[in-house]
């Protein structure tokens, strides 16, 4: 099975690498550094989610996530916003929770379901609202779009694997055997 | 986090644990003294004293046993000593009742046999006082029994002992004969719950293995062992489900990382077999066990032990639904 949302086109090993910058969960010197990017309202990346997560819980202290935003306008209007409140989430040190619950919830992307989630996950929602208002998050979702091209990354999701690119199928057994065969190349 | 999630559930295990024996033991202590009290109420008949050695006639013997078994001495109305002994056989098989709801899943729990046991008793007490002494009346009810068939399956086997328990109890006290059917009670309950607490029979399996394969065989052969007797492992369901699971377990080298992985299964699963190595070219070796969890244990702990003390050479283990 082709993945869905992943370009046939062949992809370029991950520019920049992942550095302090990214949004990262798991330990810096991890086996595996798996980075995403995505959409939080593409449906693809949302059946990926559960998957990745399955992919943690199996990989443990091998594994480092990271997530970088390719919001796709031209077919997601909600999707920048989205990724504004997860950046504006992360500034409250809730990037994560604002992450899964996005992706948990992709059609309740609207601006009254986006303050919902940010108060439910815990946020000041007074500061989160200025900071949506704010073009500051938008900076750096563009330096994300800006690496995804450079990358060679043409839809979402798009997955690097201690980065270089993962074409595979995204199915559980072919995705966690490619991340096995990066961990068990890093020890050899 | 998964850890804080095992000790609590660990934690909680041993409550339930000393939560159950303290109140069997309350309810046994309560039993006895309502038992004796009513005793007490009823006039004592001809049965007590008995003699100190069985007479050597059958008679003699069967009144000396009831002497010393009996908690109700003959010498009260029929009917006040029937009622009597039914209730001594209903105090006395409810914690059989009480350990069979408590050491039963959702899937196995069968409700029509918590009732059956508790009334089963009553039953055969009340039959055995009419039946008393009486060859006739015995062969009359054995040919009504015959006469009436009774069929029904079991959920599980093991519920088939708890109506053995049940027969014992009701048995015992339609011949006086309480204090067996309270040290039947009694036994019957520790042993019930211990084989339960500790799960032998999952470690029995294992020992039985180590002795009764050929030499040299390995453990990884219970799994076909275990297809050609027929008897699958137990399916995954509701509050055990969240134990047993397949795990794939990716490695870098077998002949390394499954000492380690076996060491920690040994420890901390009631049952594990190895049901597939698998080398698939490009990708990294591939061990596929289906294990179950110890209760104390869990499913998530599990896997972080596995990943933690594999380590370096197990790279992930990816928990599947144990029909996959």
């Amino acid at each position: 099975m082709r993945a869905y949302g992943i370009s046939p086109e062949p992809m370029s090993p991950l520019t920049p690498p992942p550095s302090e910058r990214d949004h990262a969960l798991g330990p810096p010197d991890a086996r595996v550094t798996l980075v995403e990017y995505g959409d939080f309202e593409c449906p693809h990346c949302g059946a990926l989610h559960p998957l990745i997560q399955a992919a943690r819980q199996a990989f443990g202290g091998n594994l480092r996530l990271v997530f970088r935003h390719f919001p796709l306008r031209s077919s997601h209007p909600h999707a920048l916003a989205a990724a504004k409140a997860a950046e504006a989430a992360g500034e409250q040190g809730r990037f994560w929770e604002m992450h899964d619950r996005l992706f948990r919830r992709q059609a309740e992307l609207e601006d009254e379901d986006l303050r919902r989630h940010a108060r439910e996950v815990g946020l000041d929602l007074e500061r989160f609202e200025r900071e949506l208002r704010s073009r500051a998050h938008e900076v750096r979702i563009r330096e994300d779009l800006a690496s995804a091209a450079q990358s060679g990354a043409h839809g979402t999701p798009s997955l690097f694997i201690n980065g270089e690119p993962y074409q595979g199928s995204l199915e559980r057994r072919e995705l966690f055997a490619a991340l096995a065969r990066a961990a068990v190349a890093m020890t050899s | 986090m998964a850890r804080k999630t095992g000790d609590a559930a660990r934690e909680a295990a041993r409550e339930i644990g000393r939560v159950t024996v303290v109140r069997l033991t309350l309810y046994y202590l309560m039993a006895g003294v309502l038992l004796l009290c009513l005793s007490a109420l009823i006039p004592h008949g001809p049965i007590s004293p008995a003699p100190g050695q069985p007479p050597a006639d059958m008679q003699g013997a069967i009144s000396w046993f009831r002497g010393q078994v009996a908690v109700f001495p003959e010498g009260a109305p029929r009917w006040l000593d029937a009622l009597l002994q039914m209730i001594a056989a209903f105090l006395l098989v409810l914690p059989l009742a009480f350990v069979y709801v408590r050491t039963r899943t959702r899937v196995k729990f069968d409700h029509s046999l918590v009732q059956t046991v508790i009334v089963l008793p009553i039953v055969v007490t009340a039959i055995l006082v009419v039946v008393r002494d009486s060859l006739a009346l015995a062969f009359s009810l054995a040919g009504i029994v015959a006469a009436v068939r009774f069929r029904n399956n079991l959920k599980e086997s093991g519920d088939a002992v708890y109506i053995f328990g049940s027969i014992g109890i009701g048995f015992a006290s339609g011949i006086h004969a309480i204090s067996v059917a309270a040290v039947l009670s009694i036994v019957f309950v520790i042993v019930e719950l211990a084989l339960w607490k500790f799960d032998f029979s999952a470690e029995f399996e294992r020992t039985f293995a180590r002795l009764c394969l050929p030499s040299g065989a390995d453990l990884a052969d219970l799994p076909n062992l275990r297809e050609k007797s027929s008897t699958p492992m137990p399916a995954a369901d509701g509050a055990d489900g969240d134990r047993t699971a397949v795990l794939r377990i990716y490695v870098d080298k077998v002949e390394t990382a499954r000492p380690a992985i076996e060491a920690v299964l040994a420890r901390d699963a009631k049952r594990w077999t190895l049901e597939r190595i698998g080398d698939g070219g490009q990708d990294p070796p591939l061990l596929t066990y289906r294990v179950r969890a110890r209760k104390s244990v869990g499913l998530d702990e599990l896997r972080d032990r596995l990943l933690r003390e594999g380590a370096p050479h197990v790279v992930a283990a990816d928990q599947v639904p144990p029909d996959s």
